[in-house]
Parts: C-alpha cells; sequence; structure tokens
C-alpha cells in the first residue's frame, strides 16, 4: 500500500518535472531535501506535528527553500506537507530518482558517503559500478553522516557496503551475539 | 320425743301384762307369717335375680376395664420403652452424624492445608524463577547496552578522527575493491 503510493507519487512528481523541463533539478533537489529533512529532527517533528496548523507548517517550507530550490521542487515539498505525506519524501525522492534514471534507461545507483564526491570519483565509481552489476547506472549521490566513512551504494537491491558504519555494526552484532 | 308423751304410753300399756304386751296375737302373726312369704318369694322369685345379674353385669363391665386399663398401661409401657429405645437410637446416630462431620471437617482442612501449602511452594518456586529469568534478562540487557555505548563512542571516535585524506584512502579502497569485482 505505502509503496504503492510513494510509487504513484515518484511517477506523478517525475512527469510534471520532464513536462517542466526541470527533471534533473528537481530530481536533485528533492534528493538533498530529503536527506536534510532525515537529520534534521526538529524539522521533521514539525513538518508532522498534528497541532500545527498546514500554513504554518507550508511557511517554515517557505522559509527554508525560498529561493534556493526550484519553485516547482518547493510546490512538490507543499503538497506532500498538505496531504501529510511529508514523512515519505526520502522513499519519494529514491523512486522519483530512480524513474527518472530508468526513463534515460539507466539503473539508479544510491551512493551513500559521509562526505562529497568529485567528478572523477563520481565517474570511477559509474563504471565500477556498471562492471559489477552488469548494467547502465546512474550514481546520485547522497551525503549521510551515519556512514561515517566510506561508501554504501545500493542498485536495485544489490547493496555494496563498503562503509565504517557496517563494519561498526559488525562489531556491534559481534558483542551482542556473546 | 317430747317427755309427756313417754310417760302417757306408760300409762297406756300399764292395762296388761310383760309378755303379751310383746307378742303378737295369733292372727296377726299368722298374717304377718304370710306376708312375710309373699314378699320373701317375690324378693327372691324376682328381685334377687335381676339385682345380682345387674352386679354380675357390672363386674365383669369392672373386670373388663380393668383389664383394657391393664393393657393400656401395658401398651403405653411398651410405647414409652420403644420411644426410649428410639431417642437412644437418635442419640447414638446424632452424635456418629457429629463425630463424622468433625472427622470430615478434620480431613477437610488438612487437605485445604496441605494444598494451600503446595501452591505457595509453587508461588515461591515461580518467583524465584522469575527473579532469575529477571536478573538474567538485565544483565544480558546492561551487557548489550553498555556494548551499544561503547561501540557508539567507538564509532563516534573513528568519524572525528577522519580526515579528508582518511576518507579518501577509504574511498579509494572501496572503488578499487569494486573493481576487482
Amino acid at each position: 500500500m505505502a509503496d504503492q503510493r510513494i510509487e504513484g507519487y515518484a511517477r506523478g512528481f517525475f512527469e510534471i518535472a520532464r513536462g517542466e523541463g526541470q527533471l534533473e533539478r528537481v530530481e536533485n533537489e528533492l534528493l538533498t531535501i530529503a536527506r536534510t529533512f532525515e537529520t534534521a529532527r526538529e524539522l521533521r517533528s514539525s513538518l508532522t506535528d498534528p497541532q500545527l496548523p498546514l500554513d504554518r507548517k507550508q511557511g517554515v517550507i517557505d522559509q527554508l527553500l525560498g529561493g534556493r530550490a526550484a519553485a516547482l521542487t518547493v510546490g512538490l515539498i507543499q503538497l506532500l506537507v498538505s496531504q501529510n505525506r511529508v514523512t515519505d519524501l526520502p522513499d519519494i525522492a529514491i523512486a522519483v530518482a530512480s524513474v527518472a534514471a530508468a526513463s534515460r534507461e539507466k539503473e539508479l545507483a544510491e551512493v551513500r558517503s559521509a562526505v562529497p564526491l568529485d567528478d572523477a570519483t563520481i565517474e570511477r565509481l559509474t563504471a565500477a559500478l556498471a562492471r559489477a552489476t552488469g548494467k547502465q547506472v546512474e550514481v546520485k549521490v547522497i551525503l549521510d553522516p551515519a556512514v561515517i566513512g566510506g561508501i554504501v551504494a545500493r542498485v536495485g537491491d544489490t547493496v555494496i557496503d563498503g562503509s565504517i558504519a557496517k563494519r561498526v555494526d559488525s562489531v556491534r552484532q559481534a558483542v551482542r551475539s556473546n | 320425743m317430747h317427755p309427756s308423751t313417754f310417760i302417757l304410753a306408760t300409762t297406756e300399756g300399764g292395762e296388761s301384762s310383760g309378755v303379751e304386751l310383746l307378742l303378737p296375737a295369733w292372727p296377726e302373726l299368722i298374717a304377718g307369717i304370710i306376708a312375710f312369704s309373699l314378699v320373701f318369694f317375690f324378693v327372691w322369685r324376682w328381685v334377687w335375680p335381676s339385682l345380682s345379674k345387674t352386679i354380675e353385669t357390672r363386674q365383669g363391665a369392672i373386670a373388663g376395664e380393668l383389664t383394657a386399663a391393664e393393657k393400656a398401661k401395658a401398651e403405653a409401657e411398651s410405647l414409652r420403652a420403644d420411644y426410649q429405645a428410639q431417642l437412644a437410637n437418635a442419640r447414638a446416630e446424632a452424635s456418629r452424624i457429629v463425630e463424622e462431620a468433625r472427622k470430615s471437617a478434620e480431613q477437610i482442612r488438612a487437605d485445604i492445608i496441605a494444598k494451600a501449602e503446595v501452591e505457595a511452594e509453587q508461588i515461591r518456586a515461580r518467583a524465584r524463577e522469575e527473579a532469575a529469568g529477571e536478573k538474567a534478562r538485565a544483565l544480558a540487557e546492561a551487557k548489550s547496552q553498555v556494548g551499544d555505548i561503547a561501540i557508539e563512542l567507538a564509532s563516534k571516535i573513528v568519524g572525528e578522527a577522519l580526515d579528508e585524506e582518511k576518507h579518501k584512502a577509504l574511498i579509494d579502497r572501496y572503488l578499487a575493491d569494486l573493481e576487482k569485482i
């Protein structure tokens, strides 16, 4: 149900952005904003607070994004806020990127890193992921401090995790099982 | 009797001799004898038998009543004896019932106490088990929390220790590994 809804929103957003000729900008902005939404706990709780009236929430969005993001992106996020679906934003952003990549006959490679990657690294990564998965991939880098260090790449259902977070996690599992 | 009357009679009798005064005259005697015999015969023939018959009947009746009374008394006596026997039986029965009730009450009391003791022991055992389980859980929880905290701290320290160069090295190693696939 939720998956279907996210897919629906993603397809809608994708079609609108493509129709407006702002597909790439909108999909990148959605990913960035989704990342912000994931990390900023206060923002998230105020946007999902049922006590807070809708116009206040939309005011917060306008204040944060107005002038910095495309008007279309802001409008799409306002739509999510008004539908009380803003918690789905991260999933929708990924889904939009995935649909957009598919429209270019590529597979989305969702790459999470703690630090920004330079173009040369992204190129190398694209080539290596394409070879490893046997698919044409389109890398989208998402800055995620939770990775700590290294990279997590996800292509479809395949996850190639080379992060410090994963190593920390395996140590955690080892400690727990003792 | 007035004294003057007596004196008058004495003066009248004084006209004849003493014996003549006592004996009646012959015709009077004969008539008297006949009359007496008539009366005697009458009494002997009718009055006496009917009288004696009446007496006999009364006597029979009295005897019958006496017998009946005796019988009634005997019956009453036997009834009383029966009643007393029954009373004794009833008393014995009652005391038997009381004794049985007492015994069964005693039994029930003993049973209840035994059961309560068993239950108390079960509760104690359960409480001990639960306490032990709780302790084990708390220990495990504490252990895992300590581990988590330690790892959290370690990962924070690692994250802070990572400078640009080390990040780059990590990414390069990732790429190198990926290119080997």
